[in-house]
This record gives structure tokens, C-alpha cells and sequence, in this order.
């Protein structure tokens, strides 16, 4: 925990890179000047946009896939196997892999998308800010995708099976199982998952640093990785440790939406039942 | 055909048909990759790409491994060994007394200490690399091998303590209790019966902290400078700075490959801990 306290600490302060010392306290002086940088402010935005995207992608696609392998059918084994691996993938080979996925020359990304027809030439799919910041968020899902899969299969089987016996006899379809039987029982499961799959991404930097280095025109550049550009290419302590703090108040600021919006929802269906 | 016949057979249809989507977009990227580092560099330079090789080579990796490449991968593979291993023993040697106490004994406040030691997986990395840095600067530890270990134990160590804490408080306390009665002290308690009762718990806690020390990148990027103790994962992204395809592939094969046969071994422990961990 010292640590965390030391650049709390820095935060407030200017640091003396050449003594290992903290100068002079500023008061809020390094937050003031980074909330008057729009640059920072758009990395903020685009940190948030980012993580929101990785979480509820990772949460749909890892949903879907725990649904179909909680299904028997042959060769599940293997499926499941190639499901899980990407988490064995150290995030920097991750990066180094999707870079050559979507490589502008010899990429495969280009050469299928070419072959169907679907692209006239081959696209330079990092030189844009925008295609680049969601490759980088494509490579972070495919990597979470198996965390979020074991655990809702755990999830789903721990499901009592009689409720779905008893709707299907019934008469309710596959549809009205999912929505009014499935659905409630696995938001209590799937909220604490998205979080955990927020605050990760929240934490990416490997990725994108092996893809985009933040460019093109810090396009790409999201708050901890703006942290450390700023602590060790400017060497700039204080305003990197305010910059670090403005990260943890923005993550916990969602962790909290995010409890709020669970406990609703659950008094809700409480209130229902 | 009967309804429910045809119904089955809609089903079938379906899920064979997601499956293969599934595994085709999961597995595709890793088959990709590996191609690329057995196949000639004209081959994967020319735009009729295939997706079944023709030639398969291994000069990729044996032109990655040889010593003195401009990828220090072979040394990096050795750094990270050494790095990896002394780490995961450092946390478990560390964690176990933490674990036990904070299991057994009641610590006042110890719920509190294990959610603060849990936090640290919250919080941003960089939130304890800067000061950490600062840090071994004064110490003299910046590009060492000890800034490196002491960094990792550090992000590894609350983990080791919360899976090990997992174990021992599976295990019944009468025995423990049995063996106090008998007269023996802690410590002979934690040697000789808490420590052969939990060794999964430990495998695992040495399977973990071997893999996160492994794949580490932020770290070894700040706190080392030296091509000599260069860290594997760092040694493998110098090869996205100016070699070949086929090479940077075949590097990056090499960095993942002892982490995934350790995953594959290990799968079932590591799905257990994890899954066991997270039910409470």
C-alpha cells in the first residue's frame, strides 16, 4: 500500500527527477493543468468508451460461448480446449500477433477481406486512429473472452435444472426461457464479471503499446498509458501520479454505477417474483 | 420426419454450425501465427496467401535462437526462467506463514488486510510502478534482475496468499487442534501437517506465479534497460522493431509456448483455484 500512498503524495507535488525528491507541494495544481488539457480530457473519454466496449463485448460474445458449451454435443472437448487457450497468450505476443493479423501488407486480415471481395485494396488498418483503437480492443476481447467463459459456465451449471423442466412444461418457448428464467438469474453472475473485465481493461497497455504506441496522433493513447508516457518518456512524476489517480476515481466511479445497477436489478426481479 | 425429430435436427444444425464458428474465430489468430513462423519469407510475403501450408520450415526459429541474434530471445528465455522461478518460490515461501496466520489466527483486522491486498489487482499498474521506480533508483536496484523480482512478488504476492488461504481454510481445524494438544508449536504444525495437506494449493500458486512473472512486459520495460537481463517478453517485442515476419512470428511462438503448455497441463488445478476462489 505504500506505494499507492507515495503517489497519492506525488500528485500533489513536483518531483526532482535528478535528487529523487519531491520539491514542492502544488496543492491541485498538476489535476487543474490536466483538466485544462483537452488532449487529457479526450483520453479520458476514449479510456471509459474503451473499457465499456471490451467489458460488454467480452460479457455478450463469453455469454453465448458458456450457452453453446453448456450444450453436449461431439468435439465439445476441443472446442473447448481452443476456447480457453487465448488466456495462455502473454498480452504482448496478444499485441504482436493481432499486428500481424491486420498487418497492411501481408496481414490475413487484408487478404481474406480481398479475397471475398469485401475491401478493393489492402487498408492500412492502423494508420487510422479510430479502425486502430478498435483492433486493439478486438485483440483485449479475444484474450478475455475464455475468463469470461469459464465463468459463466460455471454459472450455468450451477443453475437448478427443474425451473427450466417445470417452464417448458408449461409451455414456455426457448425465447421466454432465456428472457424471464435465464436472463434474471445470470445478471447477479455476469455484473461482478463485466466489472473485473472493465477494470482490466481499464489497466491494458501491452496491446497497445506493441500495436500503436498510442498513435496515430495519440489516437489510441488511453489514460494508463498516458500515465506512462508522462512518468517515463517526460519524466514528468507528479503529473503522471495525478494522472494515475484520475484513473482510479474514474474506474471506481463505474465500479459503483455498476453495484448500484445490480442491486436494482435484482430488487427489481425480487419485486417481480 | 416427426416434429421432434426435425426439431433435433434444427438443433444439430445449430450447434455443430456455432461451434465451428466459434472455433474458427478463437483458434484462427493461433493457427495464423504459427503458419507464419514455419513458412518461408517470400511465401508470406506474397499476397496468394493459403491457408494450408505447402513448405513448412523451422529456420525461424533457429535463426531466433541462435546466440547473438539481434533478438536476445535466447538469453531473454534464460533471464526469464531464472527471473520467474526465484519469483514464484520468493511468494510462496512469503505467502504461506501470511496465509495461515490470516486463516487461523485471528488478526484484528485481517479481513481488511487481505481486501487491501486484494485491491492491488484494481488498481492501476502504474499507480505502484512509479514510486517502486523511484525507489530502486535510490537503491541502486534499477536494471538488476532483484529490481525485477522484488517488483513481481509484489503484484504476485497478495494472489499467492488469497489461494493459499483458499486451501487452508478447506482443511478441518480439529487436526491442528489435535496436534497443539500434543504440544506441537506453529511452526511445526504449518511443516508438518497444514504444508503436505495443501501441496495442490501450492503447485497452483507456483504455476500462477510462474506464468504472471513470465508474461510481465510493463515492468522489465521500466525498471530494464540491458540487452544482458533482458526478460523474455521483452526481449520477443524488440523482434517487432525491424526483423522478419517469419521471425517475429516464430519469437513470439517461443514466448508463448511455455505459458500454454503449462496451462494445458495444468488446466483443470487452474480452473478448480479460480473457480473455488471466486465462489466466495
Amino acid at each position: 500500500m505504500y506505494p499507492a500512498l507515495f503517489t497519492l503524495a506525488l500528485s500533489f507535488a513536483e518531483f526532482n527527477m535528478v535528487r529523487l525528491s519531491i520539491e514542492r507541494f502544488v496543492g491541485f495544481g498538476n489535476f487543474s493543468s490536466l483538466l485544462a488539457n483537452p488532449q487529457f480530457v479526450a483520453t479520458a473519454v476514449r479510456t471509459i468508451y474503451f473499457g465499456l466496449l471490451v467489458a460488454f463485448a467480452t460479457a455478450t460474445l463469453g455469454f453465448l460461448i458458456a450457452l453453446l458449451l453448456n450444450e453436449p454435443f461431439r468435439g465439445r472437448g476441443l472446442v473447448r480446449v481452443f476456447v480457453v487457450l487465448p488466456w495462455a497468450v502473454p498480452p504482448v505476443v496478444a499485441g504482436v500477433l493481432w499486428g500481424q493479423m491486420f498487418h497492411a501488407d501481408v496481414g490475413f486480415i487484408n487478404a481474406i477481406l480481398y479475397r471475398l471481395g469485401l475491401i478493393d485494396s489492402y487498408r492500412i488498418w492502423l494508420g487510422d486512429a479510430t479502425t486502430a483503437l478498435h483492433v486493439i480492443a478486438l485483440a483485449e476481447i479475444w484474450k478475455a473472452i475464455p475468463f469470461m467463459v469459464l465463468f459463466f459456465l460455471a454459472g450455468l451449471q450451477s443453475l437448478p435444472g427443474q425451473v427450466f423442466e417445470a417452464a417448458e412444461v408449461d409451455g414456455a418457448n426457448v425465447f421466454q426461457r432465456f428472457r424471464y428464467i435465464l436472463m434474471p438469474l445470470m445478471v447477479p453472475v455476469a455484473i461482478p464479471l463485466m466489472l473485473i473485465q472493465f477494470v482490466w481493461a481499464m489497466k491494458a497497455f501491452d496491446t497497445i503499446f506493441v500495436l500503436t504506441r498510442g498513435g496515430p496522433g495519440g489516437g489510441t493513447t488511453t489514460l494508463n498509458y498516458f500515465v506512462y508516457q508522462e512518468a517515463f518518456q517526460s519524466f514528468n512524476l507528479g503529473r503522471a501520479s495525478a494522472s494515475a489517480y484520475v484513473l482510479l476515481l474514474i474506474t471506481l466511479v463505474v465500479v459503483i454505477v455498476m453495484l448500484a445497477i445490480r442491486r436494482l436489478v435484482s430488487r427489481h426481479w425480487e419485486g417481480a417474483s | 420426419m416427426t416434429r421432434r425429430q426435425r426439431r433435433d435436427l434444427a438443433r444439430n444444425i445449430f450447434i455443430y454450425g456455432s461451434a465451428l464458428v466459434v472455433l474458427v474465430l478463437m483458434a484462427f489468430p493461433l493457427y495464423g501465427l504459427l503458419l507464419t513462423s514455419l513458412q518461408p519469407e517470400s511465401i508470406i510475403r506474397s499476397r496468394d496467401v493459403s491457408f494450408v501450408p505447402t513448405t513448412i520450415i523451422f529456420d525461424h526459429f533457429a535463426e531466433v535462437l541462435r546466440p547473438g541474434h539481434i533478438v536476445p530471445l535466447r538469453e531473454g528465455m534464460i533471464n526469464s526462467l531464472i527471473v520467474s522461478t526465484s519469483t514464484a518460490l520468493l511468494c510462496i515461501l512469503l505467502a504461506l506463514p501470511a496465509a495461515y496466520a490470516l486463516s487461523r489466527l485471528k488478526v484484528p483486522g485481517g479481513g481488511l488486510l487481505l481486501g487491501v491486498l486484494i485491491s492491488v489487482y484494481f488498481l492501476p499498474t502504474t499507480l505502484f510502478l512509479i514510486p517502486m521506480f523511484v525507489i530502486f533508483v535510490e537503491w541502486g536496484l534499477d536494471d538488476t534482475i532483484w529490481s525485477l523480482m522484488l517488483a513481481y512478488s509484489g503484484f504476485i504476492l497478495p494472489f499467492a496468499i488469497w489461494i493459499f488461504k483458499t486451501f487452508i481454510d478447506q482443511l478441518p481445524i480439529e487436526i491442528e487442534e489435535a496436534a497443539r494438544i500434543d504440544g506441537c508449536s506453529y511452526l511445526q504444525i504449518l511443516h508438518l501437517i497444514v504444508l503436505p495437506l495443501i501441496r495442490p494449493g501450492i503447485l497452483a500458486a507456483f504455476v500462477f506465479a510462474f506464468i504472471l512473472s513470465w508474461i510481465e512486459f510493463l515492468t522489465p520495460l521500466i525498471f530494464t534497460n540491458s540487452l544482458r537481463i533482458s526478460t523474455v517478453a521483452l526481449g520477443m517485442f524488440r523482434s517487432t522493431i525491424d526483423i522478419q515476419i517469419g521471425q517475429q512470428a516464430a519469437a513470439a511462438v517461443l514466448t508463448l509456448l511455455p505459458v500454454a503448455l503449462l496451462m494445458i497441463v495444468f488446466q483443470r488445478l487452474i480452473t478448480q483455484v479460480v473457480l473455488t476462489g471466486a465462489d466466495r
